[in-house]
């Protein structure tokens, strides 16, 4: 065996057999420091025969690498093992940092999610005021004064005979005032009724109401559309079931209820939405507050439907009591967050 | 509420009711309809030999054989008569009763409790029956059993307020026929135009009476009491509630007056302004020209399809009965009854529009009945007054439209069989008939209209009944989606699920707080609009800021022990004297700025007006200028540019409801902000060259604030100044005297320049001449 080949058996073996970092550091030094094995054998070289000195220089510089390799991998080994040392009484089991996020009122989660749903369909938001005309609450909408449907018992007066809206129809009226058909709306906001407050009924509730008004609007439209959100609402298998119902506005009127798995006491119908197809005498009324004939009952058709958030959300996140929604306890909040 | 013994077998499981239109609200069984359960006599009683709180019975149960049972009650004797239930019985709750051994005792049944037979909430004894009630009979014999339906009846469907009415309605959807045994015309009284007059013949077009007379009142016989009872109506006497009795059985309300109390004929006409009336209730109304009454000679004796007279009244002493069938106008009976404040089952179904056809029907029916419980004999004539109103107007259908509007083709055939069953004649049908503005050919027919179906008016009413009877389960759902552009609703929206997406980052969550406020807050509500009809104190008045309603959120949330308090509202306020509405978003904190016990959090600290300050800049850029507000310790107005938009601060202690830490509170107004944000980000080029940061510390006099020291070093204008930072600040305390106080601030300044890397040099220049503004402009005494 050539001496260098006995220097590099020498030199692996003690970098493998090197208990710590610093006899390694020694092992380095010997063998590749200034004045250590190798640098010696380099000098040495000078003095071999010409025929001998390439080969020994090729000799070397693989010595010089290998060694260098095998001390670098033995010392990120001893890096290695140090770190872990370091970590190895962790407990990670310990709870990890968290930074204190807020909640989205369920009521607005509702909101939200709803609104998404009739987006995906096509349908852009719209507004209208709280404070409304007894007009466009009641007579626009089909039912005058001594209407057995127009409850003023129920209803909140201003002093000046305006009143607090009973419900989100009257964007109906407001947005067929503003812009000629076709028409694909849904207006989501408060509504007020006078009633006695208790576990299902606010003096303030809240409401996403729909109008769609184009040629040849039909109830397969509107079955089709209420269906569709339903069912993204409460699950692909939810039963929807159109009821025949009254409202002065449309006619025909439903009401609409649903079975589904994924709501407590599935075997339930639960009456969740008010609709219909807009009756002719409210494209009238709009006509006669526009002065002109834009919404012709002849030409055009529609429907609308009002959804209640309030009752929504609480069939849905299984939420017993509407007062809940007003109090604002962050326990209940931070529970949909 | 509906008694529906004698409904179809198919439509006694109402599954299908609800979806025809009639919704059902509850269906409550009475009575006791067991099979095996019957009536038995306990004819001995001796104490169990193994229980003490067991008896062992004999009883007769009329089979001839006596049975043995054993029983735990304790309220029964010996001769009593009891419910027993033979082995083979299953009773309510699924009990299922067989022969056993209870405690070594042959029991051949059981001896019932009210419970047990759901007829009462009592679980303690026996139900004790009657000494004549009939041994061996089955228990269904006492207790028949029935079924009370509550039904929500739509404000169209006035027809439907009564049995005959909803037994019609079924016969038609399940294609039935129905016939009406009570309203024969045997007997029919002759009409007579005088006895009675009409001064007011729009409020009320016709109006009649009978006289009956030698009637004996008192107590309804008992299937009388039971029948109006079991809808919930007091039985009063038998002329009353037979009066009760025919307007649920037919919906047209009679009234009985004492003929003998009455001065002179009877007339209808409009009340005097001020007129006095007393009323069945007790009370006494003054009333108005809007008011129609009947009145006799000298007085009011009853306000028209609302109530009737106290004076006037049936008592236990009448002799002889007016009995009045009219027909009044639905409007005038729903604003008497309202005005007035007093709703009756007589003024419910006038309001909604009773059948004029069923006026003489009516009257016949209660006649009939009067004489028949007590024993009274007709005149043969009827006093009436006006016309019978007509019968409403003809409506007309085309095919093609019904098919349109429902979305499915519904053969003309089928629509008329259904229109048909309804109670609608045919007075035309025409084909190819040029309809419409577009003079389009059409198939159509006009139908006429039963007198009872007044709700039906245009060709959409007709539609809806096709539809309600054909079924709205045929017509399958379409889609009708389309492309809608963004409206302005839209961009609000939109910028408001932002806003919140980020405040809840920052770990403020929703509060929604009522547009209504109390009384309590109104005198702090400057000139908020109150309503003119509160129904509680909590909700009198629209508010004119969201800021108490949050806070109130606050205090509740403190009594809740809760830590942390960080909560913000986006709502409408109600600008007076209009109401304007007003966007505006609100934000609250109080309390620890983490309140999760976290192990490796830093130490405690109250949240206060920097983190107010910190919230706020989520939403926007705002500069803050302090200012004076009462119920504030510190106060500042926050503006955009140059809008003022709201204001800010820490509350003082005395408006704070005694948290025991600051109690800080923002509202901004929301238009302003959502204008200013529309415009897209556009990009900026990602620096290249490195960045040099050089500190300067410095003491100030406590009078100096950041932003005149940021002002000063700003106005250097130094080009290769990028960013100035404040990362320490602290007031010097070992001071001997406040005014030698000098406050401690660091910043850390960045200088680059976007083309090349930057000299040491140039950099410790452009900071010598920083440091030195400093020094100069505000007398700064810079630290190294």
């Amino acid at each position: 065996m050539h001496p260098l080949e006995q220097l590099r058996e020498d030199a692996l073996a003690q970098i493998a057999s090197a208990p710590d970092e610093r006899a390694l550091e020694a092992v380095r030094v010997k063998f590749l420091g200034r004045g250590g094995s190798v640098a010696q054998w380099s000098d040495k070289m000078k003095s071999l025969p010409n025929e001998e000195k390439p080969v020994v220089g090729k000799l070397l510089n693989e010595i010089r690498a290998a060694v260098t390799a095998a001390i670098g991998i033995r010392a990120e080994n001893f890096r290695a093992e140090k770190e872990s040392a370091a970590v190895a009484n962790i407990d990670i089991s310990l709870p990890g940092t968290s930074h204190e996020r807020g909640a989205i009122h369920p009521l607005t989660q509702m909101l939200d999610h709803s609104i998404a749903v009739f987006r995906r369909m096509g349908f852009a938001l719209a507004e209208g005021p709280d404070i409304e005309t007894e007009w466009h609450c009641f007579d626009a909408l089909n039912t005058p004064a001594d209407h057995p449907a127009r409850n003023e018992q129920d209803t909140f007066y201003l002093p000046d005979g305006r009143l607090l809206r009973t419900h989100t129809s009257t964007v109906q009226i407001r947005t067929m005032e503003a812009a000629a058909p076709p028409i694909r709306v849904i207006a989501p906001g408060a509504a007020y009724r006078r009633d006695e407050v208790d576990a299902t009924h606010g003096a303030q509730f809240h409401q996403i109401e729909g109008l769609y008004v184009d040629e040849k609007v039909s109830v397969a439209d509107l079955k089709g559309t209420l269906e569709f959100f339903l069912r993204e609402l409460f699950g692909a298998d939810t039963a929807v079931r159109f009821r025949p119902h009254y409202f002065p506005f449309t006619e025909p009127s439903f009401e609409i209820d649903v079975k589904s798995s994924a709501l407590k006491g599935g075997e339930q119908w639960v009456e969740v939405c008010g609709c219909g197809m807009v009756h002719p005498a409210v494209f009238e009324a709009v006509n006669q507050s526009r002065r002109d004939n834009a919404y012709d009952p002849e030409k055009w058709t529609g429907f609308a439907f009002g959804l209640g958030m309030d009752r929504l959300a609480m069939i849905l996140f299984d939420i017993p009591d509407i007062r809940l929604f007003a109090q604002n306890d962050l326990r209940f909040l931070r529970q949909f967050a | 509420m509906w008694s529906c013994r004698q409904a179809s077998k198919r439509w006694r499981n109402f599954s299908q009711w609800p979806t025809a239109g009639i919704e059902i609200e509850a269906i409550e069984k009475r009575g006791a309809d067991f099979d095996h359960v019957v009536i038995a006599q306990i004819d001995e009683s001796k104490p169990h030999p193994n229980a003490d709180r067991l008896t062992v019975c004999v009883v007769d149960d009329g089979s001839g054989t006596k049975r043995q049972i054993v029983c735990g009650a304790k309220n029964y004797k010996v001769g009593d008569k009891v419910p027993l239930a033979l082995p083979g019985a299953e009773l309510t709750g699924g009990l299922k009763i067989r022969a056993s051994k209870l405690r070594g005792v042959e029991s051949e049944g059981m001896l019932c409790s009210p419970k047990e037979l759901g007829i009462a909430e009592d679980a303690a004894g026996l139900l004790i029956l009657s000494p004549e009630a009939k041994i061996g009979a089955p228990i269904r014999d006492l207790f028949s059993p029935d079924t009370v339906l509550d039904v929500e009846i739509t404000p169209n469907r006035g027809d439907l307020l009564n049995h005959f009415g909803l037994a019609r309605e079924i016969a038609a959807l399940t294609n039935k026929t129905i016939r009406l045994s009570s309203t024969s015309a045997d007997g029919a009284p002759a009409l007579q135009k005088q006895g009675v007059g009409i001064s007011a013949s729009r409020e009320c077009p016709f109006y009649s009476a009978r006289r009956i007379e030698n009637v004996k009142v008192g107590p309804s016989p008992d299937w009388l009491r039971a029948k109006i009872e079991s809808v919930g109506i007091r039985s009063v006497n038998n002329v009353v509630d037979v009066s009760n009795f025919v307007m649920l059985e037919l919906g047209q309300p009679t009234h009985a007056f004492d003929a003998d109390k009455l001065d002179g004929d009877l007339n209808v006409r409009l009340a005097r302004d001020g007129e006095k009336f007393l009323a069945l209730d007790g009370k006494m109304y003054a009333l108005t020209p809007d008011n129609l009454i009947i009145a006799d000679d000298k007085r009011a004796v009853g306000i028209a399809g609302v109530m009737g007279g106290e004076e006037s009244g049936v008592t236990a002493s009448t002799k002889n009965v007016l009995l009045e069938s009219a027909y009044f106008l639905p409007a005038s009976v729903r604003r008497t009854a309202r005005d007035l404040n007093l709703p009756s089952d007589a003024s419910y179904r006038f309001e909604r529009g009773v059948d004029p056809q069923m006026i003489f029907a009516a009257s016949q029916r209660a006649t009939k009945l009067i004489c028949e419980v007590a024993a009274a004999t007709p005149v043969g004539t009827i006093a009436v007054a006006g016309e019978v109103p007509p019968n409403p107007p003809d409506v007309s259908i085309r095919y093609r439209r019904a098919d349109e509007l429902l979305g499915i083709h519904i053969e003309p055939a089928t629509a008329d069989a259904i229109l048909t069953r309804f109670g609608l004649r045919i007075v035309k049908q025409a084909s190819n008939l040029p309809v419409g503005s577009d003079r389009k050919l059409e198939t159509c027919a006009t139908w006429k209209i039963p007198s009872y179906r007044r709700d039906l008016q245009r060709e959409v009413d007709l539609i809806e009944e096709i539809i309600r009877a054909h079924g709205i389960e045929k017509v399958p759902g379409e889609d009708r989606s389309r492309f809608t552009p963004l409206s302005a609703a839209d961009r609000n929206y939109d910028f408001e699920a932002k806003l919140r997406r980020d405040l809840v980052a920052l770990g403020l969550s929703e509060a929604r707080t009522s547009s209504l406020i109390a009384r309590s807050e109104v005198a702090r509500a400057n000139g908020a609009i109150q309503l003119r009809n509160p129904l509680s104190e909590d909700h009198v008045a629209l508010r004119t800021t969201l800021t108490p309603g949050l806070l109130a959120a606050v205090e509740r949330n403190i009594r809740a022990g809760a830590e942390r308090i960080a909560l913000f509202e986006i709502g409408n306020i109600f600008t007076p004297p209009t109401g304007e509405q007003q966007r505006k978003l609100t934000m609250a904190l109080c309390g620890q700025a983490a309140s999760l016990k976290n192990w490796r959090a830093q130490k405690k600290r109250a949240l206060d007006f920097f983190d107010l300050r910190g919230a706020l800049n989520a939403v926007g850029n705002f500069e803050f200028r302090r200012s004076k507000q009462s119920g504030f310790a510190l106060s500042a107005e926050i503006f955009h540019g140059s809008d003022r938009i709201g204001h800010g601060g820490q509350l003082s202690s005395g408006s704070s409801f005694g948290a025991t830490t600051a109690v800080l509170v923002a509202e901004i107004d929301l238009a302003t902000i959502a204008q200013a944000t529309e415009h897209a980000e556009r990009f900026k080029e990602i620096d290249r060259y490195p960045a040099v940061t050089r500190d300067v510390a410095m003491f100030v006099g406590p009078e100096v604030t950041h932003a005149e020291i940021v002002g000063v070093i700003a106005a250097a204008n130094e080009p290769l100044l990028e960013k100035v930072e404040l990362f320490d600040l602290f007031m010097e305390n070992d001071a001997k005297e406040l005014s030698q106080t000098r406050k401690s601030l660091a910043y850390s300044l960045t200088y680059r320049d976007k083309n090349r890397t930057l000299t040491n040099e140039e950099v410790s220049a452009a900071h010598a001449r920083i440091r030195e503004r400093l020094r100069s402009d505000i007398g700064a005494e810079l630290r190294e």
